[in-house]
């Protein structure tokens, strides 16, 4: 059968009255799953995975492909409203959306972000339906060296990360490496700043983290600040029209990262997270007014929207095309597969081409879906911020202690990410920035880990990031994009002078 | 008005959050009073029988190997009714199995809960990095059992495992292993084994772990030589003809079109086996005819044609085992696995 054929397939699949109605159902519970701080796509596909046990694997497949970027397209919402990110792909849009909806604006950024998570959708939908099968060898053809390089050329980021002092966002950076290497190590299977606790052979979970530097700090700010009325009193929601130089500023930032967080999801390891990072610092680093960043831009909230979204529709081709699961939330679908008595690999688009193009086709409907689903929804979820001061900080609270507890229902991760709201906060009174601490975890250990494949491989040997071309080339972008802001303040001086 | 559906919007989250709450924590609440029921748990005839719900521990979170495990056997025994009361299953996840382990030591003489383990609860503790080990739990019953495979690349110089063995015999350096867990653990453990048993330098041995299916990517874009991993993750690899298989780790060859072209390692000469084996363990000084009871319905269980089923569904392969069989089995293993983690110098 050919693709086309194949194609014509899927969309029949995706068509039928059943197939509608499982993306439908699929994309809701996804879309509610990542609005709820800490409850994210993993465990809802894992609760699926009995349920679908008999039914027809296509529209099981389908439904459970919906949860999982539902969840993602969701995600936006709490990191917007609360500052409580959803899910760890949406992080990042925090950074902007949060400020944005703070202005009294926040119907225009949960548009934003919807219109952005569907643009990203859509765009990488067409790109994993022309490319798929080719797309594969792009999958496999980074080996740890270029990890390493990719993760090394995310970092040089982290002085644009911050305003003001580079020696607090250094600092800051610092902290979060450190934190990184908390764990049993997989290079050598020792566990590394545990204090002999088991709770922490693990290393600390990302949202952990995340909750407590943003929501739980910003919750402790709130209550001291309680008396200054205008410090986020965020009662406007603002309208939900976009304006034309709203839209114009969007598409620039969307068509772009929608590109690299496609690319960046095909890369096993990557993952939402990584390319709504790297999309950002991308977007900030190219824009006219980068100052604009982290006080509520359009671009910096429409770049990780897109790219996260567009990141998720990448996974499925490590997925689906050579059945690898690049992500946890890829491997338990790998696990569903199984189940239903399919095989993800090579062979799938060959042996059950209604499967493989049935989930691509029904992604189309799905983001559409969302869209539906959430633009006219807007303005109600928006109306949690006219809840009074007292009750909302309480609500943040409460979500992100039910959130992190449902991550591994472990009593000791409330502790931490009761250290770690206590810590965002003192690193907000001291004007520390928590998006480099944030970044230098998530780049840190896998760069860490890259870095120590390659040094075995290599027997030691540093010339092996040198060898392969997309470590080299990477590198060389690394050495240019550290360089650059150099040579520009240099170049300013002496223009001014 | 408009506050009356930010309300109901509210609500709304909550009760979903609740629902899904309850998914996991509702068996849990059955359980808590263990010891209040203790003394009502044997019949006089020495016949036992569950009295209350029965909690099911998976030491690792959802959608992994312990996990569906215990939820697939779960599932058979109380659809088919061989267990009569409720089976819930709980996960407990985190420290490579160790926090469920330390939960499990605390129901301590419970007759109602149980939790599925495999080679980790050997290999762990020796590795230092959990406080129990077997002899802390009540072996009741083996029912599943997998099987490890060396992949390398298609077109890579090695035919079979002795080519292999050879060329490391010269140089172990010139060869990169790669598996999915640490060292010390089971992907490495294994090749260790086979290799110990060629006459390779086993501590001069490269290996790299790369989770996330790092290993696929690592061996088929040349980063890495060998694979060493589950049959399972390499079969549709092989069927792609991307990968080939060297060896599998079990006695004999395996059923399946792919899986039965896979030499074994002992038909090549090299006298060693190594099965990922997966059974269901009790908490310490449980009722010996509560031991009987389980060991019974598992045997059920691993005779009866919905598993059978459920096990063709995950590739696995049939390996009952009653308590005693068990129990010497995992202490052998152990000792096994001792001195060669010695060997290493990563016992702890």
């Amino acid at each position: 059968m050919g693709a086309i054929e194949g194609i014509l397939t899927g969309f029949e699949v995706a068509f039928s009255w059943e197939g509608i109605l499982f993306v439908l159902l699929g994309v809701f519970v996804g879309t509610f799953i990542g609005m709820l701080p800490g409850l994210g796509p993993i465990s809802a596909i894992a609760i699926m995975i009995p349920i679908t046990y008999g039914m027809d694997p296509t529209l099981a497949l389908v439904m459970m492909a919906g949860v999982y970027y539902g969840a993602v397209f969701g995600g936006s919402t709490s990191s917007i409203l609360l500052n409580a990110p959803g899910i760890s792909g949406t992080v990042a849009s925090s950074f902007d959306g949060y400020p944005m909806a703070q202005q009294g604006k926040a119907g225009k950024a949960l548009a934003i972000a919807a219109i952005s998570s569907f643009a990203g959708g859509t765009i990488s939908v067409v790109l994993l339906m022309i490319f798929a099968p080719m797309l594969a060898s792009v999958a496999i053809s980074f080996g740890p060296p270029a990890y390493f390089a990719l993760m090394l050329l995310g970092l040089t980021a982290i002085a644009s990360l911050s305003e003001g002092s580079t020696i607090k966002a250094l600092i800051s950076a610092v902290v979060g490496f450190m934190v990184a290497t908390i764990g049993i190590d997989p290079q050598t299977g020792t566990g590394r700043f545990t204090f002999g606790s088991m709770n922490l052979l693990d290393g600390i979970d990302f949202l952990v983290i995340a909750l407590g530097l943003f929501a739980i700090a910003e919750v402790c700010y709130l209550v001291m600040n309680r008396h200054k009325s205008s410090a986020g009193s965020g009662k406007e929601i603002g309208s939900l029209k976009l304006s034309k130089e709203d839209a114009k500023e969007m598409s620039g930032p969307v068509g772009r990262q929608s590109l690299l967080g496609f690319i960046l999801g095909i890369l096993p390891g990557a993952g939402a997270t990584i390319a709504s990072f790297i999309s950002y610092i991308a977007e900030k680093r190219i824009a006219k007014k980068p100052e604009e960043f982290g006080k509520g831009s359009v671009k910096g909230l429409a770049a990780p929207e897109a790219s996260n979204n567009a990141a998720t529709s990448g996974a499925f081709v490590p997925l689906l095309s050579l059945g690898i699961p690049g992500s946890g939330t890829t491997a338990v679908m790998l696990g569903a597969f199984l189940v239903l008595g399919l095989q993800p690999g090579p062979m799938l688009m060959g042996d059950h081409p209604e499967v493989f193009w049935g989930i691509i086709a029904s992604m189309y409907i799905g983001n559409i879906f969302l869209l539906v689903l959430n633009l006219p929804l807007i303005p109600y979820i928006a109306r949690i911020l006219t809840i009074p001061r007292p009750l909302l900080i309480s609500l943040v609270l409460m979500f992100s202690l039910i959130g992190v507890y449902a991550i591994s229902f472990s009593v000791f991760d409330l502790y931490l990410l009761l250290a770690f709201g206590v810590i965002g906060f003192l690193m907000r009174m001291f004007a520390f920035p928590a998006p480099p601490f944030i970044l230098a975890f998530i780049l840190g250990g896998m760069m860490e880990q890259s870095l120590r494949q390659s040094m075995t491989i290599s027997n030691g040997s540093i010339s092996i990031m040198f060898e392969n071309n997309i470590s080299l080339v990477l590198i060389i972008l690394s050495v240019l994009s550290f360089a650059f802001p150099i040579a520009k303040s240099i170049w300013s001086k002496k223009k001014a002078s | 008005m408009k506050k009356l559906l930010a309300l109901l919007i509210f609500v709304l989250m909550l009760t979903f959050l609740a629902a899904c709450g309850s998914e996991d924590t509702s068996s849990n609440d059955g359980n808590t009073n263990d010891e209040d029921t203790k003394e009502n748990s044997g019949e006089d005839n020495g016949e036992w029988t569950p009295s209350e719900s029965i909690e099911i521990v998976a030491p690792a979170g959802a959608g992994g190997g312990w996990d569906t495990t215990a939820r697939m056997s779960a599932q058979v025994l109380t659809e088919e009714s061989m267990i009569d009361q409720d089976m819930g299953v709980v996960n407990k996840e985190g420290a490579g199995g160790a926090i469920g382990w330390a939960y499990m030591a605390e129901q301590e003489g419970s007759n109602h809960n149980l939790f599925v383990s495999s080679s980790p609860i050997l290999l762990v503790p020796l590795n230092g990095q959990s406080e129990y080990g077997h002899e802390d739990f009540t072996p009741i019953a083996n029912v599943i059992a997998d099987y490890g495979a060396f992949a390398v690349a298609k077109d890579a110089k090695w035919d079979n495992l002795n080519e292999l063995f050879e060329d490391m015999k010269e140089d172990p350096q010139s060869v990169t292993i790669v598996g999915t867990s640490a060292p010390g653990s089971m992907d490495h453990i294994q090749f260790v084994r086979f290799a110990k048993a060629a006459g390779v330098d086993i501590t001069k041995i490269k290996y790299v772990s790369a989770p996330d299916a790092g290993g696929v990517t690592q061996v088929l874009n040349g980063s890495a030589d060998v694979f060493s991993t589950g049959v399972a993750e390499v079969a549709e690899q092989v069927r792609a003809d991307k990968l080939k298989v060297l060896a599998v780790t079990s006695e004999e060859r395996l059923d399946g079109e792919v899986l039965s072209t896979f030499p074994t390692a002992k038909e090549q000469g090299i006298d060693e086996t190594f099965v990922n084996w997966r059974g269901f363990f009790g908490p310490k000084d449980m009722d010996p005819a509560a031991v009987k009871y389980y060991e019974n319905k598992y045997k059920e269980l691993s005779d009866s044609e919905a598993f059978a089923d459920v096990r063709s569904n995950y590739g696995w392969n049939e390996m009952y085992m009653g308590s005693e069989e068990y129990k010497q089995f995992l202490d052998e293993e152990k000792e096994n696995l001792q001195s060669i983690l010695e060997e290493l110098g990563l016992l702890k």
